[in-house]
């Protein structure tokens, strides 16, 4: 049944899948590629030193990719259960309404992995061919919380979209806003290294914002 | 007989607004039982409860001698689901919402499906939200029957049909409940298709139940009267006589008092020429609730 389940999103989000492993790559590539071109203009040692001297990643523009692919996996998942409420027909499936809602949320971090996580190899397969260890993991850790951040958005957007009242829809999106921004406080390198696990676990709590509006929606509310 | 949905004293408000108070009602095992009412009226809000989709704010429901809210997941198996409108999964073509559902199924009857589908000429390929209303009602009504439930539970299946497939849509559902002893709970804005599909029904005013009886004792009992009153005739009668309504010197009332009874108090009124009908469901119904 959960199978099922993951069949069920696999047809609303495989396209956007696509696209969104596209963008993602496509975005880190094309970083790869503004370190290239600095690697062959001014050489490797350049490289070196503009990252030590003035702290110079060369990843910046990832820095929102991963929310705004995280942003709209959740509106492409969700919002097709949310017109003319279609979502009542997940809940009257024979299974236990949150291990539905937990199959559908786990079925779209593991998306989101699968569009990150490539993007990441790529990265670090270059990276680590012309920096030090110490440095390509300072460019990799830097997007941790980038990608957390993604996570985070694709979670807290569920929740937003599963709410079942437009009024209390504006404050949970307010409340996300707020909770996103957690995500994005300094544009620092690396200083949120100290943070990552409890922002992981506060990533990981997030999915439990959805059951609240599970609950909203199975007690019929309404605006 | 034994009840498969019984519902307890319901009450229910949305915000000051009360819907209804201390509803009360069953549906007995193989009985399709239609809920009629005008809009506003808590026919959705009934069904949406039924459905577990809504807690009134007292009262019980149970289906199959389950508690709704506190339900094993495993029997909603036994429970087919038709929401208002016939929504189905819209992103899905007839081939894989049949694919994804017959996983939950384990009695899954896949032919049951197909054979309805047959009669669409639409491709398997073809997505839902690309069909008319007609053609997403038969695919509604395709997965019930693939389902095959014990329970029904159709929220005003008969909502942007066009009549052909209205008619089709209840000559089906009729003869499958019917032949395979099934049990219907369903909701309809247009009574003729009630006619022809129910066996009992319960008829919903502002708050309340008026009646709850087998269609066949309702028409047998219900009668129009119409007769000649005079000018300036102000109708007062007892709560038996349902709607009376003056239109140019013509009386229009209603009825379930033995006839003899009925005309004896509208000639004692003052009504002449007094005529006695039988009537249409449709028409108990306006005669029940009124025009207005």
């Amino acid at each position: 049944m959960i199978q099922a389940i993951f069949y069920k999103e696999r047809i609303k989000t495989f396209w956007y899948s696509l696209l969104a492993l596209l963008t993602s790559v496509g975005f880190a590539g094309y970083c790869m590629l503004r370190v290239w071109r600095v690697c062959e203009l001014k050489g490797v040692e350049h490289l070196w030193i503009v990252m030590m001297q003035k702290d110079v990643i060369f990843v910046d523009m990832l820095q929102f990719v991963p929310l705004f692919i995280g942003l709209a996996l959740a509106v492409v998942q969700f919002e097709p259960e949310m017109q003319r409420k279609s979502f009542k027909l997940t809940l009257h499936l024979p299974i236990r309404a949150t291990k539905a809602l937990c199959a559908m949320l786990l079925y779209g971090v593991a998306v989101l992995l699968v569009v990150f996580l490539p993007a990441i190899a790529l990265m670090w397969g270059y990276l680590h061919t012309v920096l030090a260890p110490e440095l390509w993991q300072h460019i990799l850790l830097t997007t941790v919380p980038w990608y957390l951040a993604g996570i985070a958005t694709y979670l807290l957007t569920a929740w937003v979209s599963l709410e079942p009242t437009w009024s209390r829809r504006i404050v949970d999106a307010i409340m996300s806003l707020m909770l996103i921004r957690l995500f994005f406080l300094t544009t620092t390198p690396e200083a949120y290294n100290g943070f990552l696990p409890h922002l992981t676990v506060l990533t990981a709590a997030f999915s439990l914002l959805s059951m609240l509006s599970l609950t909203r929606f199975r007690d019929g509310r309404q605006d | 007989m034994e009840n498969v949905i019984e519902c307890r004293n319901l009450t229910h408000y949305y915000g000051k607004r009360l819907i209804y108070e201390d509803l009360s009602f069953n549906v007995p095992r193989g009985r399709i039982l239609g809920l009629l009412g005008k809009n506003g009226t808590g026919k959705t809000t009934t069904i949406n409860i039924l459905s577990g989709f809504l807690q009134p704010r007292s009262g019980e429901c149970y289906i199959l001698g389950e508690k709704i809210g506190q339900m094993n997941p495993l029997t909603r198996r036994r429970i087919g689901l038709l929401i208002e409108g016939h929504v189905q999964y819209q992103f899905m073509t007839i081939e894989q919402i049949e694919r994804f559902y017959s996983a939950f199924y384990p009695e899954w009857k896949r032919e049951a499906y197909y054979e309805l589908m047959s009669r669409l000429k639409v491709a398997p390929h073809q997505k839902i939200n690309r069909m008319s209303c007609g053609q997403r009602s038969q695919v509604a009504l395709g997965l019930i029957l693939a389902q095959d439930p014990e329970v029904l539970v159709l929220d005003d299946f008969s909502l942007g049909l066009d009549p052909g497939y209205r008619r089709l849509f209840v000559d089906y559902l009729r003869e499958y409940a019917k032949a395979e002893n099934k049990t219907v709970f369903l909701t309809s804005h247009i009574i003729q298709d009630m006619e022809r599909l129910v066996d009992d029904c319960i008829i919903m005013d502002y708050g309340r139940i008026l009646i709850q009886m087998p269609v066949e004792e309702l028409l047998g009992k219900f009668r129009r009267y119409t007769g000649s009153v005079g000018d300036g005739f102000n109708p007062h009668f007892d709560a038996t006589i349902y709607n009376p309504a003056v239109l140019r010197s013509t009386l229009e009332a209603y009825s379930m008092e033995d006839e003899q009874s009925v005309r004896a108090k509208l000639t004692a009124a003052g009504v002449q020429d007094i005529v006695a009908e039988r009537v249409s469901l449709e028409d108990a119904f306006i005669g029940l609730t009124g025009k207005y």
